[in-house]
């Protein structure tokens, strides 16, 4: 059935597969056996692409994408990283559960191949909970929530739309004066400030956090903000980030005309 | 409360703000002593994360100070500072600080009497915030 | 290592009565990096400037920080200070605590001294992270622009080309002159206005280095100091013009009032160039009325325009010449005629019977009509009385206004402007004729309302300034311009799309990919360092470790370690 998708012209498909009971990502060439691939995927195949994308110099990559895959995707092709031409996107309906998990509010791809589409949830149950208490009830939650963290960077290398990698600036003193863990909150601020205009909520960042940090919930706030503020969500290829416009909206090939 | 003294860090662009400061120095109009001004070429060189570290690190509040929009000596730095500066504001309300203790204003280089208006009631209101809630938390 | 010196300055008592320099300088010497503290009474002076050099000499200092004034006055002097000692002058640090801490905290001392402080720890924190730099060179192209045909566009240029540069006038209207075509003779000497304007004209039309664009106007600018590029539109045709310096001199114009006085609709009340006008053609009224400060000086316009009074006298003294039993009367709120030649004429006037009635603010006169003419009724300030004059002709000396397009000229040439629209000079004492815009330059009434001899003197001025980067031929970009770490940049393009030059471009070395600055179209401004999300793009001289450890000073010394 997979395979069948080759005939769109892939001559790899990222996917997850079944070795030895174990269940890791796969890219398989056209031609190679497709036995043992398995569609419920855990994780950002994104991500993996992301890595082994600068390796590939040829060829058309089929990729299972959900929701959020194709949003990063589209982040990742607008700041030129990925060549879309070369990426064949096959659209993954979330189940329930996984849409629960992520308290998703925009579950379905944009063409379904695989999977049954259902409905996305509303709200996020502890933003809407912090909403409702004061700043400083809030303070208090989110020092005490980010006291856990021992800079592991698991949020940042499993991010699919984090893309600097080890040159993150979160890793030296510049920004982040404290010399050792926990990081201040400088760390998480910055972290949310460069994620506002690039985070397709894809939850990795907190089901990766082995101190159970409620990432995602933030990374919802921050969505809510900028949806808000400058009417902008990531995840179109054509929409460039607010933060890279003028006041008008207008991109810098738009507004200068000296030369 | 009373004896709170807040500590505030101020960004100025060369071509404007700062001059607008120099000017409001020339024509002594006094002001309280409170703000620290960082001079920058461009309110746009302004970085976000400069403004979440010294708030991070217990400064009660930061302003950041360009042209007026349409004056902006490189065209259109400004126009990125006015985007970025209230997503930073989200970012501090998010987590639960006063967004207020962030301040984007505009001063020309002939406004001393705006610089001057500017600083009076940014310390004013800062005071009544009062001290960042960063100043008792140790990480 | 660093090896940092600070030197404190006094400046008279204008830091000193306010900030504990003593206090400072013990302070200063604690700080990391500091070798030596020192303290000077004029630090720009030539004695505090050779205290420095020695100083840098003996304590083999590598960074130099002044607090001082502010680094719009001095930084270039200090900067050839380091030079001199040997010390590459990006090297050094100003720190203002005179315009921002002694001059707006007088009656605070002590806060002002710890204020004080925190700035020069500020300073010294970044001075320790200071890289020496070298400046890049750039040609400039050698040819002046000057805008405005009026006396001060046409005394610079005249200037410019006598020194053999090419210039090129830009006017508007289809004549040269300006506001001088208005007016017949020019005071205090009397002379003709036009031979003054014939001459000027003459010598540009006589010179091979002028080029005169008539029914022109500017409608693009850009480039820096040095390499400018004006498009310069006529009579539906465009031309684009390579300057090395730019000169303003768009002058000022007269305020028309909206009715005042029954301005444009009682005949016989009339603005002052209207009344030139009717004297150059011979029509001298055997009675006038000039009334003073209509529209300046008050709310909304609270400045005076320093050449109406010396106006009104010019023109009362003509009157009397002519018609020596004129009925002459000059309205004021105060007679601003300043300088010998000018007080002469005012007390010529009085001996001539010219009489001089002073009225207020708040009791501004009336005018009424009569039969067989017109009539001022104004109240007498000095002998507390309501006076009635019989008068054919009333004269509203009014100031001069910014021209309506000043704001949109500001814009154009990137150059300020002040509530009132005229524009706004770099220094109103160091630098009364430049802009802070190095290579463009402002003279006249487009500055300030300035009599014809202010304007010529300013007009020279102007075009002496423009020449110097002419002569040289070279100018020196400022090396402040941004680069990006080619191992850390992640080539993500914030930085290319938020440059507003378009200076910046991804560009793929050996299976690298990283953003790459243009240095001759960088500006400096420093958006992309702001864009940039992992701290690749840095700007020279103001590099994000150097702010960070400003930050980190203010904290450390605030607050306390944290």
């Amino acid at each position: 059935m997979k395979l069948a998708f080759e005939e769109r012209g892939a001559d790899y498909l990222l996917i997850m597969r079944e070795e030895h009971g174990n269940v890791a990502p796969a890219m398989i060439s056209k031609g190679e056996s497709a036995d043992s691939v398995r569609l419920d995927i855990p994780y950002q195949l994104v991500t993996i692409l992301e890595n082994i994308y600068p390796w590939l110099s040829k060829g058309k990559i089929a990729i299972i994408t959900r929701r959020c895959d194709e949003k990063a995707l589209a982040e990742l092709v607008k700041r030129k990283y990925v060549d879309e031409k070369r990426i064949v996107k096959i659209g993954l309906a979330c189940s329930e559960e996984q849409i629960k998990k992520c308290r998703c509010n925009d579950p379905v791809p944009s063409n379904v191949a695989v999977g049954e589409p259902h409905e996305g949830m509303k709200d996020d149950e502890l933003a809407l909970a912090l909403s409702k208490r004061s700043p400083e009830d809030r303070f208090s939650f989110w020092v005490d929530q980010y006291k856990k963290c021992n800079k592991c960077f698991g949020c940042t290398l499993n991010c699919p739309v984090c893309f600097c990698d080890d040159d993150c600036v979160l890793e030296d003193r510049t920004f982040v004066a404290e010399p050792s863990v926990p990081p201040g909150l400088s760390f998480h601020m910055i972290r949310s400030f460069h994620m506002a205009d690039k985070c397709i909520e894809c939850g990795e960042c907190e089901r990766a956090c082995p101190a159970e940090i409620p990432l995602l919930t933030m990374r919802k706030l921050l969505a809510k903000d900028m949806k808000e503020v400058f009417g902008f969500a990531p995840g179109d290829e054509k929409t460039v980030s607010p933060l890279n416009t003028t006041l008008e909206g207008e991109q810098l090939e738009d507004e200068c005309d000296e030369c | 409360m009373t004896d709170f003294s807040p500590t505030i860090l101020a960004f100025c662009c060369n071509w404007c703000s700062y001059a607008g400061a120099d000017l409001a120095g020339v024509s002594r109009l006094q002001m309280p002593p409170n703000v620290h001004v960082v001079r920058v070429m461009c309110s746009a060189s302004v970085k976000p994360e400069y403004v979440l570290k010294a708030i991070s690190q217990g400064v009660d509040g930061v302003l950041v100070l360009g042209c007026h929009i349409g004056d902006c000596h490189y065209m259109t730095g400004n126009h990125r500072t006015a985007k970025r500066m209230p997503l930073v504001q989200r970012v501090l309300r998010e987590v639960g600080i006063d967004e207020r203790r962030l301040r984007l204003d505009w001063v020309s280089a002939s406004e001393g009497e705006k610089f001057q208006k500017v600083v009076i009631e940014f310390v004013d209101e800062v005071t009544k915030l009062g001290p960042n809630p960063m100043r008792g938390v140790k990480f | 290592m660093p090896r940092i010196g600070v030197f404190i300055c006094h400046c008279g008592n204008n830091i000193a009565s306010v900030v504990g320099i003593e206090k400072l300088v013990e302070f200063a010497k604690a700080l990391p990096g500091v070798v030596v503290a020192e303290h000077n009474l004029y630090s720009c002076s030539e004695e505090g400037l050779s205290s420095i050099r020695k100083s840098a000499e003996e304590n083999k200092l590598d960074r130099i920080v002044v607090a001082a004034c502010t680094p719009r006055t001095h930084e270039p002097l200090f900067r050839k200070t380091c030079e001199m000692a040997g010390i590459n002058k990006y090297l050094f640090e100003f720190v203002s605590i005179r315009e921002h801490c002694s001059w707006i905290h007088i009656k605070e001392a002590d806060a002002a001294t710890e204020k004080a402080k925190k700035l020069v720890a500020m300073g010294v924190a970044k001075a320790a992270l200071l890289e020496p730099q070298r400046e890049t060179e750039s040609n400039v192209t050698p040819t002046a622009v000057v805008i405005g045909g009026g006396l001060t566009g046409l005394t610079a240029a005249t200037s410019l080309v006598a020194q053999g540069i090419d210039t090129h006038l830009i006017e508007r209207e289809g004549t040269l002159g300006g506001i001088l075509k208005d007016i017949d003779i020019i005071g205090p000497e009397f002379k003709k206005t036009k031979e003054l304007s014939d001459q000027l004209i003459k010598e540009l039309k006589d010179s091979s280095k002028a080029h005169i664009h008539l029914d022109s106007r500017v409608t693009s600018s850009s480039g820096f100091i040095g390499n400018f590029e004006l498009t310069v539109e006529s009579k539906g045709k465009s031309e684009k013009i390579p300057a090395g310096a730019i000169i303003l001199a768009t002058g000022a114009r007269e305020l028309v009032p909206t009715g005042e006085y029954g301005c444009g609709s009682v005949p016989g009340v009339m603005t002052q160039l209207e009344f030139e006008r009717r004297l150059a053609k011979g029509e001298v009224p055997k009675r006038a009325v000039f009334i003073q400060c209509v529209g300046s000086r008050q709310l909304g316009r609270e400045y005076c325009s320093r050449v109406c009074c010396n106006t009104s006298l010019k023109n009362a003294l003509r009157i009397v010449n002519a018609l020596p039993d004129a009925s002459v009367s000059i309205v004021h709120r105060d007679i601003m005629s300043y300088g010998t030649a000018s007080e002469h004429i005012y007390r010529q006037a009085s001996e001539k019977g010219v009489r001089f009635l002073r009225y207020g603010l708040e009791r501004p006169a009336t005018v009424i009509r009569k039969q067989n003419g017109l009539v001022v009724q104004v109240f007498d300030e000095t002998i507390d009385e309501e006076i009635d004059i019989d008068t054919d002709v009333i004269v509203l000396a009014t100031p001069m206004v910014s021209r309506e397009d000043a704001r949109d000229v500001g814009k154009l040439l990137k150059v300020p402007v002040d509530k009132y629209g005229f524009f706004l000079e770099a220094h109103v004492k160091l630098r009364p004729v430049e802009f802070s815009t190095d290579g463009v330059f402002i003279c006249g009434s487009a500055r300030w309302p300035s009599s014809v001899s202010e304007c010529i003197s300013q007009g020279m001025a102007a075009a002496a300034k423009a020449s110097i980067p002419i002569r040289k031929g070279k100018v020196v970009v400022e090396a402040i311009t941004s680069w990006a770490d080619p191992d850390k940049c992640a080539a993500c393009g914030s930085c290319v799309t938020s440059c507003p030059y378009e200076a910046i471009d991804i560009v793929e070395e050996e299976s690298r990919r990283y953003a790459k600055v243009n240095e001759t179209l960088c500006k400096g401004c420093g958006t992309c360092v702001a864009a940039c999300p992992n701290d690749a793009m840095q700007q020279r001289g103001f590099t994000t470790r150097q702010l960070a450890a400003m930050i980190d000073a203010l904290v450390k010394n605030a607050l306390g370690e944290t």
